[in-house]
């Protein structure tokens, strides 16, 4: 059990690095939280897309255009074979009169255009609803491919490009999160390793002594790595801060712009406290098998 | 010669020390080869040699900073070939170690640097100042406890590292060259407070190639070169060749002062 009086010495012990090499402590940081900015950058885009992701799949929307020429009867009679597509959800059928009002409420004061049409020009169409489980890209271009061969069937248009395109963009966010978030796994801990290394060298003699009289290789090193997770700490706080900055600002342009809950800001602070501890553990037990008392 | 501390075995409880055939090969080199002695409780051992023979491996063998190549090496009952090292620390809390160079903690004062030894071992406050006190005042440095190191002559300096070797009561005192960087005088207070230090009933192991202490020392002197250990004879230097020594006019209980080899009655 650590006494009282050993109590007070590792806490000193713990900020000496700190107060003898201000400047490297300070660049230490600096370098830290801005990989550590970095990653949470890469994170939280790969989250925002992610989360625009899952808005669009909610609204995937198929429409199915139907040939001309089919009578009132045939085109109600429809609906119960669409339903019976697996993964469809729902089917509402849209007259060529609707659609004309659609157009017509979507091109507003430019609806005079239309008036120089003899005829309605738009086919009457479905729009299909996906049931959840339905809606990967795959699962639509195959009920697309079924419904282009059936003969009342003239089209079918779907917003699942747009999926596409954004999955490949998340999954390049992913993996990229994970590449930086090694690379910033070890460059910090090589920065943290070596600033410790340095509070370690200028200790040397205050090592040797401990090491000479018998102090526990636990008591040795429990300074050392106070040291780093503190360079952890504040690390991982700076990076946090100042993206929560650089959010406040952007998020006023755009509407909707996610940031870490306080769960994952923890967490994120966690994970950099980690790296600082795995950083000084490196340099300590290092320095500690290979130093000699005599 | 029944009571000859060296042709002792490791399992007489008066052994404190015991080397049993080592070979110590350091960074290619034969640093020791074949060396076998055992050293009694309370003993005052002399080793010497020209530098390089070997002394300074033998001390750091007594310590586990290093560790036979072949061999072993018994300290206090601890097994080298045995020994795991979380127990390390544990051994050299019974050793204390004194350097050529001091190796004094320059921004600490006199009272700190020694109070340092007994705070990293955990030792309650309210000891750590008792105890300090004490080793300071055997020393004869308590009135400049809170002088820096640099603010000391070597001698003083010697004598502050040596009460921080002693501030936790150590059974063994090792001393590497403790008089190679001290004037002739100041170096013999030194052996002085060694054998004031034995006295106590610390065995006391010192190196030294300063052929004059040598020759003055009535004690046992183990003489290493080329990594063996070449003689260990117990001298009997007289009484006028001797250099005077402050423990000569103690009395010590049961024994004729002055007496160079005491019987092992520390137990």
């Amino acid at each position: 059990m650590l006494r009282r009086t050993q109590l007070g010495y590792l806490a000193r012990e713990s900020v000496a690095g700190f107060r003898r090499r201000k400047l490297t402590t300070g660049v230490t940081i600096l370098i830290m939280s801005a990989s550590l900015l970095v990653l949470a950058l890469f994170v939280l885009v790969t989250l925002n897309l992610g989360m625009t992701l899952e808005r669009t799949r909610e609204n995937v929307d198929v429409r199915v255009f139907l040939v001309g020429g089919l009578d009132a009867e045939r085109l109600a009679g429809l609906q119960p074979p669409f339903l019976a597509i697996p993964g469809v959800r729902e089917a509402r059928f849209i007259g060529q009169d609707q659609a004309l009002a659609e157009m017509r409420a979507m091109l507003g004061e430019d609806a005079d255009v239309l008036e120089v049409l003899d005829e309605n020009p738009l086919p009457a169409s479905y729009h299909l609803e996906l049931s959840r489980g339905h809606r990967s890209p795959e699962a639509v271009a195959a009920i697309a491919s079924e419904l282009r061969r059936w003969p009342e069937v003239d089209d079918v248009v779907y917003s699942q490009a747009w999926v596409g395109a954004l999955e490949s963009w998340a999954r390049i966010f992913r993996w990229s999160s994970l590449v930086v978030s090694l690379i910033v796994f070890g460059a910090a801990v090589f920065v943290i390793s070596n600033t410790v290394r340095l509070t370690m060298a200028s200790s040397r003699r205050v090592i040797e002594i401990q090491m000479l009289v018998g102090a526990t290789n636990g008591f040795i090193r429990t300074p050392f790595l106070v040291e780093g997770i503190l360079h952890g700490l504040l690390a991982g706080g700076l990076a946090m801060g100042l993206l929560a900055a650089g959010h406040r600002v952007l998020s006023v342009r755009l509407d909707g712009l996610a940031f870490f809950t306080p769960v994952q800001v923890g967490g994120f602070v966690a994970f950099a406290v980690v790296l600082g501890l795995l950083g000084s553990l490196a340099a300590v037990s290092q320095y500690l098998r290979l130093r000699r008392v005599v | 010669m029944a009571d000859d501390p060296r042709s002792r075995g490791p399992l007489d409880p008066r052994t404190i020390i015991a080397f049993y055939h080592v070979n110590l090969r350091y960074r290619d080199q034969t640093a020791l080869a074949d060396v076998s002695f055992t050293v009694d409780n309370g003993e005052f051992v002399c080793l010497t040699g020209p530098s390089g023979a070997g002394k300074s491996s033998v001390l750091r063998l007594i310590t586990m900073d290093l560790f036979p190549t072949k061999g072993q090496v018994v300290v206090r009952g601890m097994v080298s070939t045995r020994m795991k090292r979380g127990r390390i620390p544990m051994l050299r809390r019974e050793i204390g170690f004194v350097f050529q160079d001091f190796r004094l903690l320059e921004d600490r004062s006199v009272y700190d640097n020694v109070a340092f030894a007994q705070l990293v071992v955990g030792v309650p406050g309210a000891d750590i100042k008792k105890n300090v006190m004490r080793v300071l005042t055997q020393v004869g440095l308590w009135n400049k406890r809170d002088r820096l190191p640099h603010q000391l002559s070597g001698g003083e300096q010697q004598r502050v590292a040596i009460a921080r070797a002693m501030v936790n009561s150590p059974k063994i005192l090792l001393a590497d060259e403790p008089t190679g960087n001290l004037d002739p005088v100041t170096a013999q207070e030194i052996i002085d407070l060694l054998f004031r230090i034995n006295d106590g009933g610390t065995c006391v192991i010192f190196s030294t190639h300063d052929h004059e202490i040598v020759k003055t020392f009535g004690q046992r002197v183990m003489v290493f070169r080329d990594g063996r250990l070449a003689s260990d004879v117990e001298r009997r230097v007289p009484e006028r060749d001797r250099a005077p020594r402050l423990s000569d006019h103690m009395y010590r209980p049961g024994e004729e002062p002055a007496t160079p080899h005491r019987e092992g009655g520390h137990a």
